[in-house]
């Protein structure tokens, strides 16, 4: 029960309209009865009066927990919202933002690419450096050439020799051993030129290959290396726009947010209508009241008068509420109840 | 956080009351009469009160003169919150010791900026 109903106004003062009670005896004795028999329905009014407050004030605070409900849901969801897009990492933190991380990727993509291209520099360079070792081979090979003539030349030299030791006769016989040892030398100088040129033929084969697979590893990698890089930047433009879109939508989820708590502090404003409603309709009780009372000490008590007083408007109450209050007394389905028929 | 004390009769103006005060990140008690706000302020001074005017066991002016005399809530500021509005009646509040006089239905905005206002 409220306590505007039982204890002072809310107004300063109640003034009963004195024509209400005084003049009625001037009337005649007729007007006094039939104004007695209407004395038990001050308080039924009163009291309906008091239960429509009630029913109103219930209602505002349940309307009013709902809303509380959803300006809270609406409060959080701008928090999170907000707190997701400002959020920032410092380093120190496991948070990160969105375009912290963003920015990290592109960097660690950007050092991988950037790792790769180095390696495929040294690659270039150790081609280069093959190449020049070839040539070195190619200018040893010319040089083996060189060494092959002048042993050549040596050998008819020898054999020369050897005639010439031969003429000589007994005098030449040591010359002859000379002549034959520097043929044997030459020979043996012959084979290991032989074997050296063969030994440069395998190397200039064996970095032959090495060039090639280098150089294939090397256009390869670079076309990797061009690859990786567009793709990357193709899903670090995709990564960049989605996040924008979803900033879009969160921003505009924040201001959906805003908005909504706005309205529903206008909202809160219109539900205090109940507050004024509810004191205003104190203030009729308590007139009624004060009326009733009068009435009663004029005319006598209720008790005396109740079993005549009239229905009228009775058959108008349409809820269990009134009909209640009226002191009517039929079975009647309640609020929410469902009968099929 | 700032606690703020609200006194009304009636628990659907509190709770509209605590409810945009909560949504400017305040924290509420509330109290359903003067009588019941002293109850509540022994001991546990609050930052703000916001009292109704007319309430059943003490009324709103009687609370604030009340509340005048405790030495934590002296200097505080109080805001009277309610559908009177006659100057008479404001001059009674403010002899009383109220820092101002809101007439209802108040503007949550409003309020919460009139919050800021009188909070040192």
């Amino acid at each position: 029960m409220n306590w505007i109903f039982q204890h002072r106004p809310k107004i300063a003062s109640v003034s009963l309209p004195q024509s209400m009670v005084e003049l009625v005896p001037e009337k005649g004795p007729d007007v006094e009865a039939e104004l007695a028999q209407y004395l038990p329905h001050f308080s039924r009014m009163s009291e309906q009066l008091k239960q429509t407050s009630k029913q109103i004030e219930d209602s505002v605070v349940e309307v009013c927990g709902s809303f509380q409900g959803i300006a809270l849901r609406a409060k959080e969801a701008v928090a999170r919202t907000a707190g997701f897009l400002s959020q920032a990492g410092d380093g120190n933190s496991d948070s990160r933002s969105f375009e912290t991380l963003l920015d990290e990727c592109s960097r660690t993509l950007v050092k991988i690419l950037s790792v790769t291209e180095e390696a495929g520099e040294i690659s270039q360079r150790a081609i280069e450096r093959i190449r020049q070792m070839d040539q070195a081979t190619q200018s040893i090979s010319g040089a083996i050439e060189q060494l092959e003539q002048i042993a050549d030349g040596n050998k008819i030299l020898a054999l020369n020799a050897r005639i010439e030791a031969a003429r000589a006769g007994e005098h030449g016989a040591g010359f002859a051993v000379v002549a034959m040892e520097v043929i044997s030398q030459t020979e043996r100088s012959q084979k290991v030129n032989a074997q050296v040129s063969e030994l440069i033929l395998s190397l200039r084969a064996l970095a032959g290959s090495t060039l090639e697979d280098l150089q294939r590893m090397n256009e390869r990698d670079h076309l990797r290396v061009e690859q990786c890089r567009s793709e990357a930047d193709e899903s670090l433009k995709n990564l960049q726009a989605a996040h924008d879109e979803m900033k879009r939508v969160l921003t505009g989820m924040t201001e959906e947010g805003a908005s909504l708590s706005q309205e529903i502090g206008a909202a809160v404003r219109g539900l205090q209508f109940q507050d004024r409603t509810s004191q205003r309709i104190a203030h009729v009780v308590e007139d009624l009241e004060t009326l009733r009372t009068r009435l009663t000490t004029r005319f006598g008590s209720e008790s005396d008068t109740s079993d005549h007083a009239p229905n009228h408007g009775f058959s108008d109450y349409t809820m269990h509420e009134e009909r209640a209050v009226a002191g009517i007394g039929e079975a009647e389905s309640g609020a929410g109840d469902v009968e099929l028929f | 956080m700032r606690k703020i004390l609200i006194v009304d009769d009636a628990v659907s103006m509190r709770q509209m009351v605590s409810f945009t005060l909560k949504q400017g990140g305040y924290a509420v008690i509330e109290a359903e009469h003067g009588q019941d706000a002293l109850n509540k302020l022994q001991g546990n001074p609050v930052d703000l009160v916001i009292t109704d005017l007319n309430m059943p066991v003490m009324d709103g002016i009687t609370l604030i003169q009340n509340v005048r005399k405790m030495p934590s809530m002296k200097s505080k500021p109080i805001l009277m919150l309610t559908t009177e509005g006659l100057a008479s009646k404001k001059e009674q509040g403010k002899a009383a010791g109220a820092t101002g006089w809101i007439v209802k239905p108040f503007d949550p905005d409003k309020l919460l900026q009139t919050l800021a206002k009188v909070l040192p």
